[in-house]
C-alpha cells in the first residue's frame, strides 16, 4: 500500500534521511522506532509531503507522490497524524474531526449531514470526545488531544495512517489506552505506519518495524526476529 | 444644545469610522491565513471606487455598478497574492512587505494616470437628506455605511463558522501545517483570503465615494487610519475593529472640531503609537500563548 524507495531528504543543505526504504503493506501495522534523531519523525514528513524529498520515491497505493503538494498527497489517502498531535485549538472538537474529511466533503453545505455516520463511528471509539464536541479542541488534556488527532485522521478514511509519537508527553495510564486504541485500529483492518519511543510496545501491535540510526534503516524484520536481536535489545529494549 | 452637537459629531464621525472597520478587517483576513498582510489594500480601496465610478460614468444603474465593484476588487486581491506576496511566502520571506507597497505605487500611479488626479464626487441614489433621532441627524448615506460594514463583515463571519471551507480557512489560520495534512491545500486558502480581502476593500470604497468623493490620494488618507485600527484592535478580533473604528471615527470629528480640521490625522496616529508601546498584541488581540 505504502512504499519508500530510497528517500534522501532534509532541511537546506544538510541531509537527514539517507536511503531509506521501507514497505507498508495493505492492514499491517508497521512500526518504525530508534533514538531520538534518528530521522523517523523526518521520514513521515517526507512521506506525506511535509518535507520535499532530495531523491527516492513514495507510492502510494502504486502511485509516486513525492513531487505533490501535502494537502494533495492527505486528499490520495494518507493521512498523517504529526508528532505533537497539532490539533485545531481554537476550533471544537467536532470541527476539527470535520476537517479531517475535508477531502470527502461538499465545501459549503450539507457537510454535517454528510459525515454524521462517520462522526458516530469515531464518537464510539471515543466517548470522550463526544463529552467534549462542541468544546474548543485546546483546552483538551494531552490524552484527549492524542484521540481526537487520531479521530481527525480516521475521519478522512485513509487508505495509510501515519502516526507520529502518539505516547508523547502522556501519562502511562494514557500511553496504555493509545496503544489499546491502536489495537483496535489494527483489528479494524487499517494500515498503520508507527513511530514510537516505546520501542518494546510498539513491537507488541506491529506485523514488522524498522529501527532507524543515523537517518539511515539500520535493522527490519518481525518484532519476533528484533526482540532477538542483541543490537536491538541492547539500545531499544533493555 | 451643546452636548446635543458633540453627540452629533461623534455619531457622523462613529459612522464613517465603520469603513476603517473594514478596511481593517481586510487586513485581518489576509493576516489569519498567511500572517501576511497587503500594504497596498488603500490602493484597493481607491482603485475599486474609480472604476465603479466609470461604471456609473458609462452609464450602468448603480445596483449593476456594485457587483462590478465588488468583482473588480477580487481580481486586484487575486493579483496581489499572485504577483506578490506569494512570491514572498514560497521563499518564507518578509519579502511581501516590500512588494505589498511597491504594488500598491503601481496602482497609484495607474490610477493618475487613467483617472487624473482630481478627486470627483461619486453619484448614488442613496439620499443624504437627513432623519432625526433624538435631535440627532443621520443621512441615509451614512447609515448605508455602517449597515453596508456590518453586513459584509456578518456575513463573512457566517462563511468561516458555517461553511467546511470557512472552517478550513480558520483550520490554516490555526495551524497551516495540521491543515495541509487534512488534505486542505494553504495556498488556495491564502488566495482566498486575499479575494475576501479585495472584496471587502471594493466594497469599502463604494459605501465610502459618495461621502468623501474619489481620486487618488483618498488610499493613502484611509489606510493609515485603517492600519492604526487594525493594529489598536489587534489583528484577531472583526468585533475589536468595529469597536476601536467607531471610537476612532467619533474621535476624529471631535478633535477637527475642537482643535481644527488639520488636526483631523492626528488622533489615529496617536492612538497607533500609543498601542505600538502599551499592547502591540491590540486591545481586542490574544496574547500568544503556546503549549509545549
Amino acid at each position: 500500500m505504502l512504499t519508500v524507495e530510497n528517500l534522501h531528504a532534509g532541511y537546506g543543505t544538510s541531509e537527514v534521511l539517507v536511503d531509506v526504504s521501507l514497505k507498508v503493506k495493505a492492514g499491517a501495522v508497521v512500526a518504525l522506532i530508534g533514538a531520538n534523531g534518528a530521522g523517523k519523525t523526518t521520514t513521515m514528513r517526507a512521506i506525506s509531503g511535509m518535507v520535499r524529498p532530495n531523491r527516492g520515491r513514495v507510492l502510494l497505493d502504486g502511485r509516486p507522490v513525492q513531487d505533490l503538494d501535502a494537502s494533495r498527497i492527505a486528499r490520495l489517502g494518507m493521512a498523517h497524524s504529526p508528532e505533537g498531535r497539532k490539533v485545531f485549538g481554537p476550533l471544537t472538537v467536532e470541527d476539527n474531526l470535520l476537517l479531517g474529511a475535508f477531502g470527502r466533503l461538499p465545501r459549503f453545505f450539507g457537510f454535517r449531514a454528510r459525515a454524521a455516520a462517520d462522526l458516530e463511528g469515531i464518537y464510539a471509539l471515543f466517548p470522550r470526545l463526544k463529552e467534549r464536541r462542541l468544546q474548543a479542541a485546546g483546552t483538551l488534556s494531552g490524552g484527549e488531544q492524542q484521540m481526537l488527532a487520531i479521530g481527525r485522521a480516521l475521519m478522512a478514511k485513509p487508505k495509510v495512517m501515519l502516526l507520529d509519537e502518539p505516547s508523547m508527553g502522556l501519562a502511562p495510564v494514557i500511553v496504555q489506552e493509545v496503544f489499546n486504541t491502536i489495537r483496535r485500529l489494527k483489528e479494524a483492518g487499517i494500515t498503520l505506519l508507527l513511530v514510537e519511543q516505546f520501542a518494546k510496545s510498539a513491537l507488541e501491535v506491529a506485523d514488522y518495524a524498522y529501527v532507524m540510526d543515523r537517518g539511515r534503516i539500520a535493522i527490519e524484520g518481525t518484532p519476533a526476529h528484533l526482540r532477538e536481536d542483541e543490537r536491538v535489545l541492547a539500545a531499544y529494549l533493555g | 444644545m451643546y452636548t446635543l452637537l458633540i453627540i452629533q459629531l461623534a455619531v457622523s464621525g462613529a459612522l464613517m469610522g465603520m469603513v476603517y472597520a473594514l478596511i481593517a478587517y481586510g487586513f485581518q483576513l489576509t493576516f489569519a491565513t498567511s500572517k501576511s498582510i497587503n500594504f497596498g489594500q488603500g490602493e484597493l480601496v481607491m482603485l475599486s471606487a474609480l472604476f465603479s465610478l466609470t461604471l456609473i460614468d458609462r452609464g450602468l444603474p448603480y445596483w449593476l455598478v456594485v457587483p462590478g465593484g465588488m468583482l473588480f476588487g477580487v481580481v486586484l486581491g487575486l493579483f496581489v497574492e499572485r504577483a506578490g506576496v506569494r512570491l514572498a511566502l514560497e521563499q518564507k520571506s518578509e519579502g511581501w512587505i516590500l512588494l505589498t507597497i511597491i504594488l500598491g505605487l503601481l496602482g497609484f500611479s495607474a490610477a493618475e494616470n487613467i483617472w487624473g488626479r482630481d478627486d470627483r464626487p461619486f453619484p448614488t441614489p442613496i439620499s443624504s437628506d437627513p432623519l432625526h433621532f433624538f435631535g440627532i441627524d443621520v443621512t441615509p448615506l451614512e447609515l448605508s455605511v455602517a449597515i453596508g460594514v456590518v453586513a459584509v463583515m456578518g456575513l463573512v463571519e457566517l462563511f468561516k463558522r458555517k461553511t467546511l471551507l470557512g472552517k478550513a480557512f480558520e483550520a490554516v489560520s490555526a495551524d497551516r501545517d495540521a491543515a495541509q495534512l487534512m488534505g486542505i491545500s494553504a495556498t488556495r486558502t491564502i488566495q482566498l483570503s486575499y479575494g475576501l480581502s479585495g472584496l471587502v476593500a471594493a466594497i469599502a470604497g463604494i459605501l465610502v465615494a459618495p461621502i468623501t468623493t474619489v481620486g487618488p490620494t483618498m488610499a493613502s488618507v484611509l489606510i493609515l487610519k485603517a492600519f492604526s485600527v487594525a493594529v489598536v484592535a489587534g489583528l484577531d478580533s472583526g468585533f475589536g475593529v468595529v469597536l476601536i473604528g467607531l471610537f476612532l471615527g467619533a474621535l476624529e470629528s471631535l478633535t477637527s472640531f475642537y482643535l481644527g480640521s488639520g488636526w483631523r490625522e492626528a488622533p489615529g496616529l496617536v492612538l497607533l503609537i500609543l498601542a505600538l508601546a502599551v499592547r502591540p498584541n491590540g486591545v481586542f488581540g490574544k496574547a500568544s500563548i503556546r503549549k509545549v
